[in-house]
């Protein structure tokens, strides 16, 4: 994906553009081969330092990190 | 209807190879930088603020729940296998260098993490000894490894008090002598090593130089710069010259004054203070912390200005002594904290670890690990909260720490005593110095004075970051100041 707006700086959101939309694919791919029907609405990852939430769309995605709150 | 194949047709031949030849191969840096994206990509403004007002209600929410979710309090995923106990992985010596009663003065890291190089010498010898040391590597990823036997031992005519491997290049290791003299190794070269020496001139130091560091320099990539401190009050910046020579780019000279706490001129008549270690801060390229003589430590900029005599400029201390009588042998900046809180650890021969905040004069937290002097202090490169102090001889029978033993604290259990101390052998030879493998972090490299190295690795404890604790190790130097 190509970034086209962003908080964060340049070599952090390439990054997180090329990685994370490569990701999302596959995650609708496998939402859609279980069920056709159904479809990708919203992406969560949670790892040790933060959550990634991707929502996606047809022609683009909103990729956010959120620190959790523990 | 049946099917059959046909007949297969085989054939047996034999084949042999008899000449061969060796090669050895290795990755080089990649020279491209990131990809800057786009600028002029074309977007439809009016398709993006439909999809991020349509997207937006739901975003919200989720960022609101997760806010306030408990769900994964306590939840910790184990990815690695556990390892609860340290090991000793290698033991390595050079028999030569034993035989000859050297000790193991300084160990660095490769920059790809594989190779440990260690200097032998004489740390406190006293002499202007042209007594003949070494620098040995060993591939600890080779299969054929021998911990007797390194795979390149280079003959130094005087005794290396410091080695530096180059952070990019795998092969480059600086080492600073105790004539001291600033020489660079190729150790990929198989007749001569040395690539590039300062050689005695007037510029040189004239005492043992105590700690050799790269400089990335900024315009070129594979060009740094060296960076040396000795106990002549001098640090000295080199840049490569023509014939193989280190000519000297910048200068900066540790003076003392009575009374003041700032001072930015060179006076002539000032004593020089020695200067035993330097650390440079891992945000900020100018700032770095050196530790002295006197036993103090301070803040220096590289940004300093002001000229004096010999093209030595002054740089720019920023606090006043706080104990005399012992002398800072080790400091090291913490690679996590931030601009506003920078903080560093020091140790000397007063056999404590202090931990201190570049904006404040005295020390935030000392540590009394003994009453023997400590040689080398390092934080670790993945835990935050994690440090380690390496810990020598010394004249006290009624504590209870080893002699030569590494003892690694960890702020998360407990602030007054370490969490786990290495011994390093079954004998009482201190231990000098030691490295931390920032490419594999379970893995650290201690240097003793019988002159063997130990390839420690390390308990999953102290390689694997827990989830919150960049903002433990803030709060913790927030509590301390308050």
């Amino acid at each position: 994906g190509i970034p086209v707006r962003t908080t964060l700086d340049n070599s952090t959101t390439v990054q997180y553009a090329g990685l994370l939309h490569q990701l999302t694919m596959k995650a609708r791919s496998t939402v859609r081969d279980i069920d056709p029907q159904n479809d990708l609405t919203f992406l969560r990852i949670r790892s040790k330092k933060h959550e990634i939430m991707v929502a996606p769309d047809k022609d683009y995605l909103l990729m956010i990190i959120q620190n959790p709150c523990e | 209807k049946s099917c059959q194949t046909e007949k297969i047709s085989t054939a047996e031949t034999a084949v042999q190879s008899h000449t061969s030849r060796d090669a050895g191969v290795q990755t080089d840096q990649s020279k491209d930088a990131v990809q800057d994206f786009q600028q002029e990509v074309q977007v439809d403004y009016t398709s993006l603020l439909s999809f991020l007002q349509r997207v937006e209600d739901g975003v919200v929410k989720e960022l609101n729940k997760n806010w306030k979710s408990r769900a994964f309090d306590g939840f910790e995923v184990n990815w690695r296998d556990q390892n609860e106990t340290v090991l000793c992985l290698h033991t390595l010596s050079y028999p030569e260098a034993q035989d000859q009663n050297l000790q193991v003065t300084s160990i660095s890291w490769n920059a790809t993490g594989s190779v440990v190089a260690c200097s032998y010498g004489r740390l406190g010898a006293g002499d202007w000894s042209t007594e003949k040391s070494y620098v040995c590597t060993w591939n600890l990823d080779r299969r054929g490894l021998n911990p007797q036997r390194p795979d390149v031992v280079v003959d130094v005519p005087s005794s290396v008090m410091c080695l530096a491997f180059h952070p990019s290049q795998p092969s480059l290791i600086a080492g600073g002598l105790f004539s001291g003299e600033l020489v660079v190794w190729d150790t990929g070269r198989t007749e001569d090593p040395v690539i590039w020496r300062t050689g005695m001139t007037d510029d040189t130091h004239t005492d043992p130089v105590y700690q050799v560091n790269w400089l990335p320099d900024a315009k070129h990539r594979n060009h740094a710069q060296l960076l040396s401190v000795s106990t002549d009050g001098k640090i000295l910046v080199w840049r490569e010259d023509r014939d193989g020579r280190l000519a000297l780019a910048k200068g900066f000279a540790m003076l003392a004054q009575q009374r003041c706490l700032f001072f930015s001129q060179f006076a002539w008549g000032e004593a020089a203070v020695g200067v035993t270690s330097l650390s440079f801060s891992h945000f900020d390229p100018h700032v770095f912390v050196v530790g002295v003589e006197g036993g103090y430590s301070l803040k220096c900029s590289t940004a300093a200005e002001t000229l004096a005599l010999h093209r030595t400029g002054s740089s720019v201390p920023l606090r006043a002594p706080a104990e005399l009588g012992f002398s800072v042998y080790s400091v090291s900046c913490s690679p996590f904290h931030r601009q506003v809180l920078n903080l560093f650890l020091s140790c000397g021969t007063d056999g404590q670890v202090h931990l201190h905040s570049m904006l404040q004069a005295q020390p935030l937290v000392s540590f009394q690990l003994s009453k023997k002097y400590l040689f080398c202090v390092r934080w670790s490169p993945v835990r935050p909260l994690v440090f380690a102090a390496a810990s020598g001889e010394g004249k006290c029978n009624k504590c209870f720490c080893f002699t030569g033993a590494v003892h690694l604290f960890d702020f998360e259990k407990s602030l007054q005593k370490p969490a786990v101390s290495i011994k390093q052998a079954a004998g009482e030879s201190p231990v000098y110095c030691f490295e931390f493998n920032v490419k594999q972090p379970q893995l650290l490299a201690a240097g003793d004075a019988a002159g063997t190295v130990k390839v420690w690795q390390l308990s999953s404890d102290f390689t694997e970051q827990g989830p919150r604790e960049i903002n433990h190790l803030e709060q913790l130097a927030s509590e301390i100041t308050d």
